[in-house]
């Protein structure tokens, strides 16, 4: 009888294992993570105030860098940072209010558009909006 | 003598018939005439029409390259360069009084030449933006030099451009086509036609070998130098400039600027060592290498920085800092890849490591400036990153392992359930 | 009254109460084949839950699917262990099935009065490749993409209705976003109607007839030996599905599930695009075809085949002996061992070299 309780009661303790075994993974999996969606159609690129004006910050945006521009007037413009020649992370230079790449002397203007040197096309345009204390990016509605 | 009338009325016919009769007489007459002096037209260019069948192929030659000259294709003939009167198909229109000239003499090709390319409003007739040839910079080359001394060996126009033949520089078959320039040169510029001058001849040898040599002729890459570039066309003489940078920098800009304001530049002006060329050398140049970043022998710093000194010390720690990323860009990498190789996705941790290389290529540029405390902080920079890289490649493997615990455990876990299923089974059928 | 006894008169338990105890199944020589269709249903029921979770992170758009798959799998705690399952068990799910089918068919399981439960589960078969492929192009990604193209052009050369048949399921006459809109919605709403359905309806009939006994255990006359469901089949049914868990879990730690590259429609196909093994025979069969046999277009020919095999397959309970015995049963038994062998071969062909 003993053994009978004993492998009964092992059987419940192993099924309640395998149950939190289930459990768990299950519970963990449905609480949101830190960052709650894949940052591939909008990122929070800064905080307001974080840049300066004529300052400039490079952001993850989906698997690539994207390039924050503050402009002179206060706005803020959004490229993708990769430079359409051979995909070096570019940056921006306030003395010549362009984008511009280190690798070859590729430049762009604040439009985006290529305007000297190899880069072929020119850099992706991203929509910002500042919304609250965040300046949030998000890729262009095209039609 | 009768003379011959048309009296009206008489034999032909009515009037009017006989007017018409005379009338297509009258045109055909004329038709005959313009044909007769447009096939003489035709004929204009005596010159050709000559030299076309001579026997001497020296003489028979020119007509046939003329045919794909560009001055020919503008509306030149022969006498444009020759004088004498293409209209005379006798002998006679070779007459100097004609004004011939007969083929030049070496010192006359560039006077020639130049009678129209030096011309600013001729040359606009035919070109709205034309290259005005400059005497004044034709007299400060090497070429024109040595030829005012009398030396018959040296270039002329003829030389690079062809003389019969001379196509435009756009033309992939022209001799200065960029493809071609090396060769062009080289055909004077080699260790058997330069015997016995105090030249080097081992420009080409060299310029076939370096990077700009072989994306010129072996990839066919028109943007990268051929040897005018560097040194001019026809003011062609090893770079007489303030200094070599300036040659370079025209297209490697960013290290050429870099390079203007450091006190690298500094130190070489005053020791009279040329920048750029020094440590990159200049018809054989090749493709950097990390490894000429070194303070050891094999690197470009050794040759000059006397081990011990200050500059060296400052050499050792930008080269220290600079292998000390390169080298955990690798690690990074290494461990990323094991991770992958696990089935973990590693992207997070591939984009830091993108970054970190960034930096590094940004540094291998940066370098020009000389200048440590910045060239540190984009190391330093680099290194932060690609620490991050190697932290999710660990933590990439870290949860690896956690997984086959788990998995472990939990597999334990139901064999055991498993087992004490089958006993259960057993126990109620025994009864 | 006990909160049991207040349930037994509100929700009628007495009927079930009646199955659970009376329910008895055969006990014989070929028994073990019995358990492979609750093996089936225990795997779907893996792929109904772990398909769950997965549709709360997944975005079924081509700009979106591919990322939203790759921060399930880095992003979301053990959202790699649920992707692993759900691919892992989709695949032993169809394996599981095919058992099951092959199984039925060799012990002449589909005799009268059970051919609906054939029929039925013809249909839960088909149901299964349709889940199958339908969810195989959901993560996007090169091999999904090219895969489902090829398997598409194939579809398109079904004779007269191929063209229409494969535009309806892409959604135009290439694979594109929209197509994956549609195929998310055919794995994640059709399907699973149409599977409640039927499935419904194939379990009802399996417990309405109750187990099928093979023609020769039959023959033996002997009274026959039965065991109760409850609870003595349904632990060991349970044992199976413990040990399926297991195979589920070292399967998902130890051979997790790559991602691959995002589809790119305008890249050349990856070199070696096979579809998943469950159709790599008929992908075999398609290879091996002549382009044009008696003037008629191979790979249509094919098709074709593959069509008349499934019907012929599908009408067996018609075409068969009645009572499963005498040459013409011995004859289906043998086209049974054919196929199985068949299909067997033709699926390591494909891996092992077949002609390219």
């Amino acid at each position: 009888m003993k053994r009978r309780t004993f492998l009964d009661g092992l059987i419940a303790l192993s099924g309640t294992a395998l149950g939190a075994f289930v459990l768990y993974p299950v519970m963990r999996y449905l609480v949101p993570p830190r960052i709650p969606e894949a940052a591939t159609q909008r990122v929070v690129a800064a905080k307001k105030g974080e840049l300066a004006v004529g300052g400039f910050k490079t952001f993850p945006f989906g698997a690539e860098p994207g390039i924050l521009v503050r402009t002179a007037d206060g706005e803020y413009r959004a490229f993708s940072a990769v430079c359409t020649h051979l995909g070096c992370t570019v940056q921006y230079r306030g003395d010549s209010r362009a984008i511009w790449c280190a690798c070859h002397d590729g430049l762009y203007d604040l439009e985006g558009r290529n305007v000297s040197g190899p880069p072929p096309r020119p850099l992706e345009r991203y929509d910002v909006h500042v919304v609250g204390d965040d300046v949030v990016v998000e890729k262009a509605k095209t039609a | 003598m009768t003379a011959a009338r048309v009296v009206p009325g008489r034999a032909g016919g009515a009037p009017g018939a006989r007017a018409g009769r005379a009338l297509r007489a009258l045109a055909a007459a004329m038709l005959a005439l313009a044909l007769a002096v447009s096939v003489a037209g035709a004929a204009k260019d005596s010159c050709v029409e000559c030299h076309r069948g001579l026997d001497e192929p020296r003489l028979r030659a020119p007509v046939a390259g003329y045919a794909h000259d560009i001055h020919s294709e503008r509306g030149f003939s022969c006498a444009a360069c020759h004088g004498g009167d293409p209209a005379d198909p006798e002998v006679t229109a070779m007459d100097p009084d004609k004004g011939f000239k007969g083929a030049p003499s070496r010192d006359q090709v560039a006077p020639l030449c130049a009678s129209c390319h030096a011309n600013a409003a001729f040359m606009k007739r035919y070109n709205p933006r034309p290259y005005i040839f400059s005497l004044a910079e034709w007299q400060t080359s090497v070429h024109c030099k040595r030829e005012s001394l009398g030396d018959q060996k040296v270039a002329t126009c003829t030389n690079c451009h062809g003389v019969h033949g001379i196509r435009t520089p756009r033309d992939p078959a022209s001799p200065i086509y960029p493809t071609n320039v090396p060769r062009t040169c080289a055909k004077c510029h080699n260790p058997e036609y330069m015997k016995g001058r105090p030249v080097r001849t081992d420009q080409f040898a060299l310029f076939s070998k370096s990077v700009h040599g072989v994306a010129l002729l072996e990839k066919g890459d028109v943007s990268a130098p051929a040897c005018n570039d560097c040194h001019g066309n026809h003011g062609a003489a090893p770079p007489g400039l303030k200094d070599v940078t300036l040659v370079c920098g025209t297209c490697h800009g960013r290290e050429a600027e870099l390079f203007e304001g450091s006190r690298m530049k500094a130190g070489m002006d005053a020791q009279g060592r040329r920048g750029c060329v020094t440590c990159h050398g200049n018809h054989g140049v090749l493709r950097p290498t990390d490894d000429m970043l070194s303070a050891e022998r094999g690197g470009v710093c050794v040759g000059c920085h006397v081990p011990g000194s200050a500059a060296e010390n400052g050499t050792r720690e930008i080269v220290m800092s600079f292998r000390g990323l390169a080298g955990s860009v690798t690690a990074a990498d290494s461990l990323l890849r094991v991770a992958e190789i696990r089935g973990m996705e590693t992207a997070p941790g591939r984009e830091s490591m993108k970054e970190a290389q960034d930096r590094l290529v940004g540094v291998r540029a940066g370098l020009h400036s000389f200048d440590a405390k910045k060239i540190g902080a984009a190391l330093d920079e680099g290194a932060s990153l690609a620490r991050r890289a190697a932290d999710y490649g660990r933590s990439a493997l870290l949860d690896w392992r956690n997984r086959r615990v788990g998995m472990a455990l939990s597999v334990g876990v139901i064999l055991l359930l498993m087992g004490l299923v089958i006993a259960r089974i057993r126990r109620i059928e025994k009864a | 009254m006990s909160a049991r006894e207040w349930l037994r008169t509100r929700l009628g338990l007495d009927a079930l109460q009646h199955v659970v105890e009376e329910k008895r199944v055969p006990v014989h020589r070929h028994s073990l084949w019995y358990y492979w269709g609750g093996m089936t249903l225990f795997l779907f029921g893996v792929q109904v839950a772990t398909g769950i979770l997965l549709v709360l992170y997944y975005r079924p758009s081509a700009g979106e699917a591919y990322e939203s798959v790759r921060f399930l799998m880095t992003q979301v705690s053990f959202g790699w262990l649920v992707r692993s399952i759900h691919s892992w068990s989709a695949n032993l799910m169809v394996a599981a099935a095919m058992v099951h089918m092959f199984s039925a068919f060799m012990l002449k399981a589909y005799r009268q009065p059970r051919e609906v439960t054939w029929l039925t589960g013809m249909a839960l078969f088909a149901l299964c490749l349709a889940f199958g492929f339908s969810g195989y192009l959901l993560p996007w990604n090169q091999l999904a993409f090219f895969a489902t193209k090829v398997g598409t052009d194939i579809m398109a050369d079904v004779p007269l209705v191929g063209g229409f048949l494969a535009r309806l399921l892409r959604g135009g006459d290439q694979i594109t976003g929209g197509t994956l809109t549609r195929f998310f919605g055919f794995h994640v709403a059709v399907l699973p109607a149409l599977m409640t359905a039927v499935l419904g309806t194939h379990l009802f009939l399996v417990q309405w007839h109750g187990m099928s006994v093979p023609p020769g255990v039959e023959q033996e006359g002997r009274p026959a030996k039965t065991m109760k469901f409850v609870p003595n089949f349904l632990l060991r049914d349970i044992v199976g599905w413990l040990a399926a868990l297991a195979a589920l879990a070292l399967l998902a730690a130890l051979f997790p599930w790559e991602l691959g590259l995002k589809a790119d429609p305008y890249a050349p196909a990856p070199a070696g695009i096979k579809p998943e093994w469950y159709f790599a025979w008929m992908f075999q069969t398609l290879r091996i075809l002549p382009s044009r046999v008696l003037g008629l277009e191979g790979e249509m020919l094919g098709i074709v085949g593959f069509g008349l095999a499934a019907v012929v397959w599908a009408a067996v309970p018609f075409l068969d002996a009645p009572d499963g015995r005498g040459t013409r049963a011995r004859l289906w038994s043998l086209v049974g061992m054919l196929a199985i062998a068949y299909v067997i071969l033709f699926t390591v062909l494909v891996y092992v070299g077949g002609r390219a």
